[in-house]
């Protein structure tokens, strides 16, 4: 697992943990992320049970383990938060934000310890120390109940599947050439995705943030200009439907 | 140890599932004792001394009920154990490949608490399923040794049912043979359910 920093400015870091090539075969490739301040730190989308210790290894390098404080989950997928029941013995005093509507699904996972706290369908905020971090709301992309993870200060939007892309483990952290990335995202955005009207919902509302990095939960980093092209990209495309993703393929 | 605990999952759900069909099995015992009582009745002074018998026989099919649904319980308590355990044990395990992979960090040690605590939980959940263990096999035992008591009841069932005459004697021998296979049948799944609580007992 490698550990790479994203950010860093007086308040906090951002660090993206991937790129695993200890992993079992079969296993969907993802990122994690991390936001450490002074006192505190979010972990986001901790990944995947069988990742668990590879995780716990590159994150106790960084810093100590009772420092993280909180977790988010995007959404209830098995990739993104089935570790939880591991996380609830190693971090038995965290909180973990999720969309209300999976509270009772992702206790399956196994939570005794973890407390939950439950974001509202239109999304809310989280102050870390001197840190504000925003859950914006990306309902249906691809989960129904869904949020995007963004720091204003950092300029940084961790859009969890939005943005993934299906690649090896020696994949480059960043997106170089966007139209040559396009072939690796394409199907998983038209099939995973079930609903333009969300989509261009998100478009609109996230063409309004101030981005520098977007970071999503597999594949490649998109940077400065990389951005706008993916929003343009992703608001042509069309997704929900099964025939045409494979029609297109 | 992925394997093992498997194994000790499908044992204690298959314990339920045995007890189940047991109770369903003693359920039918004491339909019995109600036709039995009715046949008695109808076969008046004759088969007086089979009446008695019918008490018993309805009492052997309560406590097995009962005790079937006391077993069914503790299993699904055992049930719950294990799958703690698992957590538990799990956790370690990975605690441990952390220790390994991370040895060199300066922030190691701010593991030691939580390994600590998951490993006195682990301590707990490895007591509390022995002691499961035990009192489920105790139960079992106890059921066990109460169905003995059927043999006998058939028995006894069969020399009042001679005495009964020709116009009732087929019904009541009849009784006596459902007792006989019943108690027989429920044994049987006693019997297994001990042999998958020795199987737990290794673990
Ligand atoms: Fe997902
Ligand atoms: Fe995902």
């Amino acid at each position: 697992m490698k550990t790479h920093k994203l950010f860093e400015n007086n308040s906090h870091t951002w660090l993206m943990f991937g790129r695993d090539d200890e992993k079992p075969e079969q296993i969907i490739d993802t990122n994690q992320y991390i936001v450490i301040s002074n006192k505190n730190a979010l972990l986001m989308d901790p990944g995947g049970i069988e990742l668990f210790s590879a995780m716990l290894s590159a994150v106790i390098k960084q810093l100590p383990a009772d420092k993280i404080t909180h977790l988010f989950a995007s959404h209830q997928d098995p990739d993104i938060i089935s570790s939880l029941g591991l996380w609830d013995q190693a971090l038995p005093s965290a909180t973990l934000h999720s969309p209300w509507i999976w509270e009772s699904f992702i206790k399956h996972f196994g939570m005794n310890n973890i407390s939950y706290s439950a974001i509202p369908d239109e999304g809310s905020s989280l102050k870390i120390d001197q840190v504000t971090l925003d859950f914006i709301p990306a309902h249906y992309l691809h989960s129904s109940g869904n949020f995007n993870v963004y720091d204003k200060e950092a300029k940084i939007l961790m859009s969890g599947d939005i943005g993934a892309a299906l690649e090896t483990v020696d994949a480059p952290l960043f997106v170089e050439d966007f139209d040559e990335h396009i072939d690796k995202m394409k199907m998983f955005h038209q099939r995973w995705m079930p609903s333009n009207e969300a989509k261009n919902d998100w478009v609109k509302r996230v063409r309004k943030l101030d981005i520098e990095m977007m970071c999503p939960q597999h594949g490649r980093i998109f940077k400065g200009d990389n951005v706008k092209r993916f929003l343009d990209w992703f608001e042509a495309l069309e997704v929900g439907l099964i025939a045409k993703a494979k029609a297109q393929e | 140890m992925s394997e093992l605990s498997n194994n000790y999952f499908v044992s204690v759900a298959e314990i339920a599932a045995k007890l189940d069909q047991a109770t369903r099995i003693a359920q039918q015992l004491s339909l019995t004792a109600s036709n039995a009582r009715a046949v008695a009745l109808r076969a008046g002074e004759r088969a007086a001394g089979f009446r008695p018998l019918t008490d018993f026989i309805d009492r052997l099919a309560e406590i097995t009920i009962k005790s079937s649904r006391k077993i069914n319980k503790l299993a699904a308590n055992l049930s719950q154990t294990s799958a703690d355990k698992v957590r538990a044990d799990s956790a370690i395990a990975h605690f441990k490949v952390v220790f390994v992979k991370a040895k060199d960090s300066e922030f190691i040690s701010s593991l030691d608490e939580v390994h600590q605590r998951s490993l006195t939980r682990q301590a707990k959940l490895d007591f509390s399923y022995r002691r499961q263990i035990d009192r489920l096999s105790d139960e079992l035992e106890m059921l066990s040794s109460e169905l003995r008591n059927a043999v006998i009841l058939a028995t006894l069932s069969r020399v009042e049912a001679s005495q009964a005459g020709t116009q009732y004697q087929d019904a009541l021998i009849n009784v006596a043979d459902n007792v006989e296979g019943a108690a027989s049948k429920i044994k049987e799944h006693i019997h297994y359910s001990q042999q998958m609580v020795s199987t737990l007992e290794e673990y």
